[in-house]
């Protein structure tokens, strides 16, 4: 059964005609890479998604319930994590304040997940008490991805997690995301541009083009050499 | 009189000044720092708590009621605006500065029509003086710092909560964000906008015996107030806290040694070097 499914989402900034009908489906408990090069509108769909810019139409469901008119706050109860572009973890506080405001209940200090997270990402253990801003990129994402899995989340949405980090930490990253998905299910849309690194842990891909995903399909059985040619060749 | 009691005296004053100041900023810095809104009405939130007095003697109550009534109807004002006007307004500045000039308007005219035009005096609910090291102080007065220091403190604990006050600084830094982490931060907003009208309501309570509570009484506030926060800073609590000292200390400081217009000049000229130099604010990060 699809986890997420898209259908035909059109997509607004003021005027601006973004999104022009795009259409995707995610399966329960897969990861799937979302490519496709700059300015294409890979950002704006997983905004759309979250509720963070609303689709001015389309349909928009979660295991067969319509979220494309929920706001941001009810779209996360329902166990949907996301881990924007640009990584956003909450400059002035603590590491462990993000990771609290990441908690479903965050009024309860949940050691189990807190011990599971720094199981996952022992240095956000070491620096816990630092404030987000003053680590590096690598460690803010990880922080991200940490606070977005506090949540017990289901699905998890993540926008270009490896953009502009050192390949060491990008490698442990991927490992760990599918380590999660094969332990507890998770399901995963990850946006990529770099190709290689989307397919190497993808089982399905997508690619958009100016607001249109116009390629779907299997890793497996993908044409890559063409889609590359033409839809991710700057 | 001594110097050390005309010392001592001025730091009471100044005292005074700078918690009411306080009182009436948090709310202009809660408001601009977490929805951006530019509120001109929120002087009009201290002229209605000042009314609060005139409101308890017209309906029979206890001098002292109006000390009660006033931070709540004033909250309860500044609900049905954030509801009924604000909510629609967040993030844009300038249409939030037209839409609450004209709220303030109203206010004011409102004000006049059941108060009537004429300056009222509120009779001081705490008479006579205490002794100070030998030296007479008028006893609302230090009723006045007192209640302004209790309540200040109470609100920065309220912000500093562990639940809300950490949900209210994620929302300040990255409201988007917040939300995504199932957040509601339009409740978020409300709260803050309510706790800032209740307390620039009660800054009017305070101050109404000392002065004369009239329908246009808010706006020298709202000018110190809006001073306050380009000087602290709207990012936070504390800018707008810090604010407040610095803009309140100088006034009262200079206003002793020369005179009040001096001490406007001077504020001015500070605002307008922060600006150049640190457009956030002197206590606001970055
Ligand atoms: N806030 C915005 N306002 C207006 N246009 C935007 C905004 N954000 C993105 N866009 C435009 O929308 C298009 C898609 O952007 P985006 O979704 O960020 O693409 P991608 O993530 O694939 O790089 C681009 O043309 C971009 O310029
Ligand atoms: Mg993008």
């Amino acid at each position: 059964m699809a986890h997420l499914a898209v259908r035909d989402v059109h997509t607004f900034y003021g005027p601006s005609h973004v999104l022009h009908g795009a259409s995707l489906e995610v399966e329960t408990g897969s990861i799937a890479a979302l490519l496709g090069r700059n300015g294409m509108g890979k950002t704006t769909l997983l905004r759309s998604i979250m509720g963070l810019t609303p689709a001015a139409s389309g349909e928009i469901e979660l295991a067969g319930t319509r979220i494309d008119h929920l706001q941001p706050f009810d779209i996360f109860d329902l166990g949907v994590g996301y881990v924007p572009q640009g990584r956003h973890v909450f400059p002035y506080l603590t590491v462990q304040e993000n990771l609290r405001l990441g908690l479903r209940n965050k009024r309860k200090r949940d050691p189990e997940i807190f011990e599971k997270l720094f199981g996952y990402f022992p240095i956000l253990a070491e620096r816990r008490k630092q404030k987000a801003g003053t680590m590096s990129g690598g460690e803010q994402q990880q922080l991200a991805i940490a606070r977005a899995l506090a949540g017990e989340v289901k699905i998890m949405l993540l926008d270009e997690p490896t953009e502009g980090i050192q390949p060491s930490i990008v490698d442990e990253i991927l490992e760990l995301l599918v380590r999660i998905n094969q332990a507890d299910g998770l399901t995963i849309l990850l946006v990529e541009q770099n190709m290689e690194l989307g397919l190497s842990v993808a089982r399905d891909f997508f690619v958009m083009e100016k607001g249109v995903v116009v390629e779907a399909g299997a890793v497996a059985g993908m044409d890559k050499e063409r889609v590359i040619n033409e839809y991710l060749v700057v | 009189m001594s110097t050390t009691q005309l010392i001592l005296l001025q730091i009471l004053n100044t005292g005074v000044t700078m918690g009411i100041l306080m009182l009436v900023a948090i709310g202009l810095g809660i408001i601009y720092g977490l929805m951006d809104v530019i509120n001109l009405a929120h002087s009009e939130f201290l002229m209605l708590g000042a009314y609060g007095w005139v409101i308890a003697r017209l309906v029979g109550l206890d001098g002292w009621t109006g000390l009660i009534i006033a931070p709540v109807l004033v909250g309860l004002v500044g609900y049905v605006i954030e509801r009924g006007l604000v909510q629609y307004l967040y993030r844009r500045p300038l249409d939030s500065l037209l839409a609450t000039w004209g709220v303030s308007l109203i206010l004011v005219q409102a004000a006049r029509i059941v108060f009537g035009p004429a300056p009222q005096a509120v009779p001081t609910p705490l008479e006579g003086a205490v002794d100070l090291f030998g030296m007479p102080y008028g006893r609302y007065r230090l009723f006045v710092l007192a209640v302004s220091i209790v309540i200040i403190s109470l609100t920065l604990a309220v912000f500093r909560y562990p639940t809300f006050g950490l949900k209210t600084r994620a929302v300040f830094q990255d409201a988007e964000m917040a939300k995504c982490l199932g957040i509601r931060a339009p409740r978020i907003y409300s709260t803050g906008f309510v706790i800032g009208a209740a307390l620039a309501g009660l800054a009017g309570a305070l101050v109404a015996p000392m002065l004369t509570v009239a329908p246009d009484m808010g706006a020298n506030f709202l000018v110190q107030s809006f001073l306050v926060v380009i000087v602290g800073g709207a990012g936070s609590l504390v800018g707008v806290v810090g604010g407040a000292g610095v803009i309140g200390g100088i006034q009262g400081l200079i206003s002793y040694f020369s005179s009040s217009v001096l001490a406007q000049v001077i504020t001015l000229t500070l605002a307008i070097i922060v600006v150049r130099v640190r457009p956030r604010g002197i206590f606001t990060r970055k």
